[in-house]
């Protein structure tokens, strides 16, 4: 298989893949994201009360976490069911550093970023020998584990020795958030900054040598060894990168709330996760986007509503059983159909397609 | 070192109930290669159910019947309507989409019947044996011995029945069962209704046994999931042995202070162990697949 060929296969899927990372085109692209992005930094926080603040800073960090679903699947086709458990793994790990130490905030975030990277590695390994429904199996039962260890242990809120648990409620601490941004607004704007950090960094990945390797992986394991691409070196490179997200989304969640309960990281909302990740899409940035809006801001919307929000539940299944059977990219994939259809009827007017 | 007794027995029963949702769940597999993840949610739709008309007090064995055919009527449901637009993807696309179906049952079942506690009791629970010094009610000896006798019966069905037989075609080689003009859908049909049977039944017992609560009887499927891999989600027997183990050992932990928070890590700890097992001597091959 020639990379032209897999280039023309590839853009059938709504995406581009150069061979440089960066081209007109590309900067094009980022440009076109990156303006309304600044634009809903610096006005949107203004506007918010702060119930949709907190509301939207969680999507995002949500959506950073959902960004490393969408790499696993859209990528590799691979399913892992334990990514909320792994952003509680970050979070653990930064509020530990965060009380044991005087590091600095983006210090702690790396910390809690590399140490899950290491355990998404870990949870990935058996990846390489096994893959499909095994995989799922065994990063659902991590995820159900985790959820029943964390659930004893609780999070780290400034106490002495490895666990870090105070005995009193009234001892707790609050994890410092970074100086430069200290309110609810400077937060926010300080989670879009890193979450487009990381959107970034997926993106150079799937523009460079690992995206190229990965695609032709996705095609045939077969291909890709005689091609001579190192198909385990890739593959546990994907797992600790998606791992790496969501430590960074779990410290930025640790920073944005303060302290953290155990038993909010249950197994059930890393399957959450991982089904919103294919209703938003799974194809490009915007797909995560989609999916942190659907599991944290929609939500919201039904409570101001006064909408009982089990309901949501009915409308993810529902949107989930749609994406699988005639969506494959997503509702990302289908506002992109609509600008494509949009701009070839405003390009030649009158004209068919 | 504790009386460890009462907490077998009560193991033993729990875990019997997740060997019977694995045996529904293996079936089912076996046949159709879906891997149901809504299986714990149909089972608490059917006890909710059941729970709702005895409120309206009608006669129990109408309620428990209506419960597991309301289970079993979800189940064909989903197999007729749902599952056939996805019978050539990948198999993990097919258990992903059974995720779908459980947040769609989760919802309902929540919204509905709202979060308040309720229980759901058997007449049986009040009656009670002494055997080995330990007080075993006969609900917890009914759970053990319809799944041994359950699983008795597929397994016969199986090897037996000419239904079973196309059954086991079916999980051999779908395409070529299909050639030698196997009723593909027909055979699958009977799979989703046997395993929503079992699912109804998991359902009540589960309800009886642990707790009337959808999220809890939704997330039960993780437990039977964990006996079915026990069993390489082939064997009906390595399921049920499986589903004890896990039963087991999850209450023989209770007693111990320092595990004893921990000891729902039970099931996950055995699946990841039997996975990585079985697994131990694959290497990386061309075919991919499961």
């Amino acid at each position: 298989m020639t990379s032209r060929s897999l280039n023309s296969d590839s853009t059938t899927q709504g995406e581009s893949m150069t061979r440089w990372p960066v081209t007109v085109a590309s900067l094009r692209s980022m440009a076109g994201v990156a303006i309304p992005l600044i634009l809903v930094a610096i006005i949107l926080p203004g506007l918010l009360s702060a119930f949709w603040l907190r509301a939207l800073t969680s999507s995002a960090i949500f959506a950073l976490a959902a960004a490393g679903v969408a790499l696993l699947y859209g990528r590799l086709g691979l399913v892992s069911l334990a990514q909320v458990a792994l952003l509680g793994v970050g979070a653990w790990v930064a509020l530990r550093l965060s009380h044991g130490t005087d590091l600095p905030f983006e210090l702690v975030l790396l910390g809690g970023g590399i140490v899950t990277g290491l355990v998404g590695l870990i949870v990935g390994l058996p990846a390489l020998r096994m893959r499909g429904l095994y995989l799922a199996l065994i990063t659902l039962m991590a995820a159900g584990g985790f959820q029943v260890i964390v659930g004893g242990t609780g999070f780290p809120d400034g106490g002495s020795g490895f666990l870090g648990r105070v005995t009193s409620a009234s001892a707790r601490l609050l994890m410092e958030r970074p100086f430069v941004a200290q309110s609810d607004e400077a937060y926010f704007r300080y989670v879009l900054v890193v979450v487009a950090a990381g959107f970034l960094l997926v993106e150079i990945h799937r523009r460079t040598r690992p995206g190229r390797a990965w695609a032709l992986i996705r095609k045939s394991e077969a291909c890709a060894l005689s091609a001579g691409v190192n198909v385990t070196l890739y593959q546990t490179w994907a797992f600790t990168l998606a791992g790496f997200l969501a430590g960074i989304a779990g410290g930025l969640l640790a920073g944005s709330v303060g302290q953290l309960d155990g038993r909010n990281f249950p197994a059930s909302s890393s399957i959450l996760l991982f089904a919103l990740t294919v209703v938003g899409g799974v194809y490009s940035w915007l797909g995560p986007a989609i999916t942190g809006l659907l599991y944290r801001a929609f939500p919201s919307l039904l409570i101001a509503w006064n909408i009982d929000g089990n309901l949501a539940f009915i409308v993810f299944g529902a949107a989930l059983l749609h994406a699988l059977i005639t969506a494959p990219a997503g509702i990302a994939g289908q506002l992109g159909d609509v600008g494509r259809w949009l701009s070839s009827r405003i390009g030649r007017r009158g004209g068919t397609r | 070192m504790p009386n460890l007794s009462p907490f077998f027995v009560t193991g033993l029963a729990v875990g019997a109930i997740y060997a019977l949702s694995g045996v529904g769940l293996v079936v089912l597999y076996r046949a159709s290669g879906v891997l149901n993840f809504a299986y714990g949610a149909i089972g608490a739709v059917g006890a909710l159910l059941a729970w709702q008309l005895l409120q309206y007090e009608l006669p129990e064995t109408l309620a428990w019947l209506a419960g597991i055919g309301l289970a079993t009527l979800l189940s064909l449901g989903y197999g007729r309507m749902v599952a056939p637009h996805l019978a050539y993807r990948d198999t993990v696309v097919k258990a992903v989409a059974t995720l779908g179906f459980a947040l769609v049952l989760l919802g309902f079942s929540r919204w509905y019947w709202s979060d308040d506690p309720r229980q759901f009791a058997i007449p049986t629970d009040t009656i009670g044996v002494s055997m080995l010094g330990v007080r075993v009610t006969v609900t917890r000896m009914i759970a053990f011995s319809m799944t041994l006798l359950i699983t008795i019966g597929v397994a016969l069905f199986l090897t037996r029945t000419r239904l079973g037989l196309l059954m086991r075609a079916l999980a051999n080689n779908r395409d070529l069962s299909a050639l030698l003009g196997i009723q593909v859908l027909q055979v699958e049909t009977w799979a989703w209704f046997i395993s929503g049977v079992l699912a109804g039944i998991s359902g009540l017992m589960l309800s009886d046994l642990v707790r009337l609560d959808a999220i809890v009887l939704t997330f039960m499927v993780i437990p039977a999931m964990a006996a079915a891999v026990v069993g390489r989600l082939r064997s009906l027997w390595g399921t049920m042995i499986g589903g004890l183990l896990i039963g087991v050992l999850e209450a023989v932990a209770t007693p111990f202070q320092v595990i004893s928070p921990y000891r729902s890590v039970a099931p996950f700890v055995v699946a990841i162990i039997v996975i990585l097992w079985l697994q131990r001597r694959r290497v990386i091959t061309f075919a991919g697949g499961t």
